[in-house]
């Protein structure tokens, strides 16, 4: 059958002789030929926009057909560009490695990284808690990393470049942030017993996060693509589970270190972490409405009981 | 009428008398032809009063009363507040600046016609010559305003630092370190970008609104035409391409 492909604006682009049992990869495939600046993870493709709509229909799943899409001869194809795209994995890779090694670099050469601060003789004098926050620190994006590659499944293969420089910016820029305060010369050092104790239950708060992932990693069975309602441990009362123990682990540090930009990190993920969120809370709750054999979404609090 | 409607009627007309009164003052000084320092003695008071009230402007927004983005109200509200409370009041020398001046009048010039127009439309009963007023005299006087909270920041910037002004030292129990004057120099450099997103939505809005959007804004025009967005710029609206793009898609739909 052939298709006419368009611009968002409405101009034609090619026309693609296609077989209506093939798949959305394979046509991808076919207008990468085509066209050899757009490979196939830059291709986005959707159905004309039907009346009431805002939006046409994005062929978002590379296995299904064609004609599962309702396409046939005539028919019209919008394309987008995404832009360069760079894989999940790269991006989480690179955004945790900065602050792996960004925050130590404060910590072990402040005689660099303070200049114009008198610095004890004989080296750097820390704190127990600057010690146990260092440590815990690198533990946590270690195991962000390893995370990364060993227990994640990705629902996209990948995302827009700009995303790279958007991510480490934040990240790196943040553990600079908080390690120039916590690791600083002049720190002064809370209350030691309260600070060990709040890394303690902050490392289970970490035991929490990892059991969550696992738990999701294994939602889907290889090969399935559909949205499931997640189940066991802390989902059973919390839609993102995850993101729950993750800000206990936050404030816990902030707590722990008595720093200010401690907290700003801890808030400002938190909120973003609290946009994504909800979004997932409602599409899970739109989708699982209980009608023609779904089952109904539970109530369940959104990311962070008792508040939201 | 809904109390909301009647509320924000009545907001939106305070906040007009508000500025007018500012722009009417400053009007009487100027002619009598007082020094830069009387005239910001004479309307600062009533500003600071004004602007400060017009927090509420984001707290509708957060609250859904008008489309408003809350952010971007957010942001014009704390620039406008820093300019005026935290770098021209405690700075004397800055009271007798041509700019403080400059600053005051652009605001209450725009505002005695922005928030008219807003108070109209919540009401439906808006004259097309506010509309055009509305979408229009931003053009030079939100540049102007701009222009002069940045003059007035820069020449703040060695007092600031003199007197280490809301500047924490340290070492302290909150182990931060903060200088202002540093903050106030980052805000200089970003307060371009910041303005040029607000100016830019703006123009957007000129464009859907003056520009013969009348016809294809069908269900999103008639909601912006009766609602009365407050705030920076009219944020939550999709922006022209956008506009553009579903009528050519509709366009294509029907030749289809």
């Amino acid at each position: 059958m052939k298709l006419e492909v368009v611009s968002r604006s409405g101009r034609s682009i090619a026309t693609l002789d296609v077989n209506p049992d093939s798949t959305v990869a394979e046509l991808k495939k076919k207008f990468y030929g085509l066209k050899k600046t757009y490979y196939p993870a830059r291709q986005r493709f959707a159905l004309p926009v039907k009346p009431g709509e805002t939006r046409g229909q994005v062929l978002s799943d590379d296995s299904k057909r064609l004609s599962d899409y309702g396409l046939a001869d005539g028919g019209k194809l919008e394309f987008k560009d995404l832009g360069p795209q760079i894989g999940y994995s790269t991006v989480f890779f690179w955004e945790y490695f900065g602050p792996l090694v960004v925050y130590p670099l404060f910590f072990f050469l402040p005689q660099y990284l303070y200049p114009g601060t008198k610095l004890p003789a004989g080296g750097p004098q820390h704190a127990l808690v600057q010690k146990l926050a260092c440590g815990y620190w690198c533990f946590h994006y270690a195991k962000r990393i390893v995370e990364t590659f060993t227990v994640h499944k990705f629902g996209h293969a990948t995302m827009p470049i700009f995303n790279l420089f958007k991510n480490c910016g934040y990240y790196w820029g943040y553990a600079a942030y908080v390690s120039y305060f916590v690791n600083h010369p002049l720190y002064t050092a809370p209350n030691q017993t309260v600070s060990v104790a709040c890394l303690a239950v902050a490392g289970l708060m970490q035991l929490g996060n990892l059991w969550s992932h696992l738990i999701l990693a294994g939602l889907r069975k290889p090969g399935e693509k559909d949205y499931k309602i997640p189940k066991g441990g802390l989902f059973n009362f919390v839609t993102c589970a995850n993101y729950t123990f993750e800000i206990w682990g936050w404030l816990l540090f902030s707590v722990s270190v008595q720093s200010i930009p401690a907290y700003l990190f801890a808030a400002t993920g938190a909120a973003q972490m609290t946009q994504w969120a909800i979004a997932k809370h409602n599409r899970l709750r739109k989708l699982f409405d209980g009608k023609e054999g779904r089952p109904k979404y539970p109530r369940r609090w959104i990311i962070f009981p008792p508040f939201l | 009428m809904k109390v909301t409607t009647a509320y924000l009627a009545l907001y939106n007309a305070a906040q007009a008398c508000g500025w007018a009164a500012i722009l009417a003052l400053l009007a009487i000084g100027v002619a009598q032809r007082e020094t830069p320092e009387q005239l910001y003695d004479r309307a600062a008071p009533l500003t600071k009063l004004v602007q400060g009230a017009a927090l509420l402007d984001t707290l509708h927004a957060a609250v859904g009363l008008v489309p408003s983005s809350p952010a971007m109200t957010l942001m014009f509200w704390v620039g406008r507040g820093n300019a005026l409370f935290a770098v021209t009041e405690p700075i004397a020398a800055l009271h007798a600046s041509w700019w403080a001046v400059a600053m005051l009048g652009a605001w209450a010039a725009a505002e005695v016609i922005r928030y008219p127009w807003y108070a109209a439309t919540t009401l439906g009963a808006c004259p097309g010559w506010l509309t055009w007023l509305r979408y229009t005299m931003f053009i030079p006087l939100f540049p102007l305003g701009t222009l002069a909270e940045m003059a007035l920041m820069w020449a703040a910037l060695p007092e600031l630092q003199s007197r280490r002004l809301y500047s924490l030292a340290l070492p302290n129990a909150y182990n931060w370190a903060f200088d202002y004057h540093v903050f106030i120099r980052i805000v200089l450099l970003l307060y371009p970008l910041l303005w040029w997103q607000l100016y830019s939505s703006l123009l957007r809005a000129r464009a859907k609104k003056l520009g013969g959007g009348g016809s294809g804004s069908s269900k999103k025009g008639g909601s912006s035409a009766s609602s009365s967005g407050n705030g920076g710029g009219d944020g939550a609206r999709p922006p022209a391409a956008d506009i553009l793009r579903q009528e050519t898609r509709t366009k294509l739909l029907k030749a289809q």
